[in-house]
């Protein structure tokens, strides 16, 4: 195998006008923030000044027996420092949360063609599940850097809630409940009672990421609101770029690509809570 | 960063091919393409010139857009994927206002792969496209993920023969069978096509193959079944090739499967084929593609022989 190489890969890609290719970056950090769900980070100056929330990174492992790519939303990024969250749920994510600080990982990224749309000065309720937290992570940290949104988190966890201490720093408010109180559901509609909901002279614009099941109830929760709400879709991919078209889901224009159709699509798009 | 790479190759300086070959007269300016379920145009080209490739085959079109398998469509095994895509494609049409003249505007070498449910999908696909620009067609009778069409045909000496009698008179241009190697003996099918007019013959397509999620004891992907690729096959499309270049000793053949390298492609080259393509690498490095034929570019510097073949048209063995 004579994929990894050095990261001298990027600038001449970059150079002549192209998108990096896949290439061996050094990790600077890695932790267990809970049981199964490992916190790497890794320097790439490219990735860290062009990352956007919902984009994610391809890791591969290196074991040559396992080589699809394991595709993980940037959850922060600090200088030249990417991070990622990922759950261990196989042999691939066992090989990659088993490296250590100073080891090599190859990364392709980021990739995603259309992230959450944050542009808009507005009151961002950021709406995670589980493993759907790192693009919410990541689009709380870039409100925050931009200064001019109200920002609140709704995190749900299934147990310990291993994003709070991360997310908290970024976000006006936070709100966060596992599994045995209740769900996201739960906390909006907390929310809304407590007049949370709304800020004077903003609209109120949900972005949410986590399973599938809650991506439908709180699709659902905002149309019934009439409010707009921008989801980060998750599905087995292949190539992460485009070219394989292994990872679709089913809208109402058809058949489209997560990875460069989305991975953000609106309410609307997915047919949802109509 | 790290240095464990001793031969580094600038994929973006300009480079001059220096071992060229041809398949059915069509000159290649290197013997390495992309494998048609691979390339996207779209996809690929923000991460290198494509028309630097031998050829660019181009994923397989359908006379009607289809929409393919439902999801999940693919999962891993050894040193592979497994794909069942069910050939989702925007349709011929599309494909002859959009990727067909970007890629010819750019000065590619394309092969256009055809796909259908029946033989009329194929005639009507092959008929669009009999004054295209494209430089090749190739006939995908091995597609193991659709449940008419593709590999049905492929297995079926008889009906392969059928269809490449229908579709011969329709064009001029040289045309490629993709086979599958889901057969008990792939010369039966490769004869049956060129006897009926195949200019050339490209193999491997995938392997039918399924994973099962131990948990609930059901198939991972959708369609249960789908094809397996990567470097895990590579030894059958090498003995597919051997086996074949043994029974037709003059038709040109592209080797797929399982390559990710330079010497891999030489070792295909060595089997008796003319060129190779690239397919599942792709997916686990963009570039692959055109560093596999650089890497063969300067391997091929130190065999001649072999070289001075493939740039006249023909094959090691």
């Amino acid at each position: 195998m004579t994929f990894t190489r050095t990261y001298d890969v990027v600038d001449e890609a970059v150079a002549a006008g192209y998108f990096p290719p896949r290439h061996p970056v050094t990790i600077t950090a890695i932790e267990e923030l809970t049981t199964g769900v490992v916190r790497m980070a890794f320097k790439d100056p490219y990735i860290a000044e062009h990352a956007r929330p919902a984009q994610f990174v391809n890791l591969f492992t290196d074991n040559e027996m396992m080589l699809m790519p394991r595709p993980f939303g940037v959850s922060e990024v600090n200088g030249d420092e990417v991070s990622i969250i990922f759950a261990v749920v196989g042999k691939g994510t066992e090989n990659l949360a088993a490296k250590h600080v100073g080891d090599s990982v190859d990364v392709l990224g980021p990739l995603g063609t259309k992230p959450f749309s944050i542009k808009d000065k507005a009151h961002y309720v950021l709406v995670a599940g589980g493993l759907g937290v790192p693009p919410l992570i990541c689009a709380a940290q870039k409100l925050h850097d931009a200064g001019e949104s109200k920002v609140t988190a709704v995190f749900g966890y299934r147990d310990e809630k291993f994003a709070d201490d991360i997310v908290a720093p970024y976000v006006d408010s936070l709100l966060s409940i596992d599994n045995e109180h209740g769900n996201v559901v739960t906390l909006l509609d907390q929310l809304e009672s407590n007049g949370g909901l709304t800020a004077e002279g903003l609209d109120t614009v949900l972005l949410a990421c986590g399973p599938l099941p809650m991506m439908k109830a709180v699709a659902a929760w905002a149309a019934k609101r009439g409010l707009a709400c921008q989801l980060s879709m998750e599905q087995r991919m292949g190539c992460g770029y485009g070219t394989c078209v292994l990872c679709t889901i089913d809208t109402v224009d058809g058949r489209l690509k997560v990875c460069s159709d989305g991975p953000v699509f609106s309410r609307e798009q997915l047919g949802w809570g109509e | 960063m790290t240095a464990n790479d001793t031969n580094h190759i600038n994929l973006y300086e300009d480079h001059e091919w220096k071992h060229p070959t041809k398949v059915a007269g069509v000159p290649w300016k290197n013997p390495v393409g992309t494998a048609s379920g691979t390339f996207q145009y779209a996809a690929v080209r923000w991460f290198y010139d494509v028309s630097q490739l031998g050829a660019v085959c181009t994923k397989g079109v359908s006379p009607v857009p289809w929409e393919g398998n439902p999801s999940p469509r693919t999962t891993e095994g050894p040193a592979s994927n497994l794909n069942a895509v069910g050939l989702q494609n925007p349709g011929v049409d599309h494909y002859l206002v959009d990727d067909l003249p970007k890629l010819k505007k750019i000065g590619a070498t394309v092969i256009a792969n055809v796909a259908g449910h029946c033989d009329e999908d194929y005639c009507e696909v092959v008929a669009k496209l009999a004054d295209c620009d494209a430089d090749m067609l190739e006939i995908n009778v091995s597609c193991p993920n659709v449940t008419h069409g593709g590999m049905s045909v492929g297995t079926d000496p008889v009906a392969l023969s059928k269809l490449m009698d229908k579709l011969r008179p329709m064009t001029d241009k040289p045309m490629i069978v993709k086979l599958t190697p889901n057969v008990t003996n792939i010369t039966e099918p490769a004869r049956a096509a060129v006897e009926h007019g195949a200019d050339a013959l490209s193999m491997i397509n995938t392997l039918l193959g399924m994973r099962l999620n131990i948990k609930t004891g059901e198939p991972i992907i959708a369609n249960r079944t789908g094809g397996v690729s990567g470097p895990a096959v590579l030894p059958v499309g090498i003995a597919a090739v051997y086996r074949v270049r043994t029974a037709l000793p003059e038709v040109p053949i592209i080797g797929i499967g399982g390559i990710d390298t330079g010497e891999k492609a030489l070792e295909y080259l060595y089997a008796g084929a003319n060129a190779v393509e690239v397919g599942a690498a792709a997916l686990f490095d963009p570039v692959a593609p055109l560093r596999v034929a650089r890497e063969l570019d300067d391997l091929l510097d130190d065999r001649p022989e072999l070289a001075a073949k493939l740039a006249a048209g023909q094959t090691w063995r």
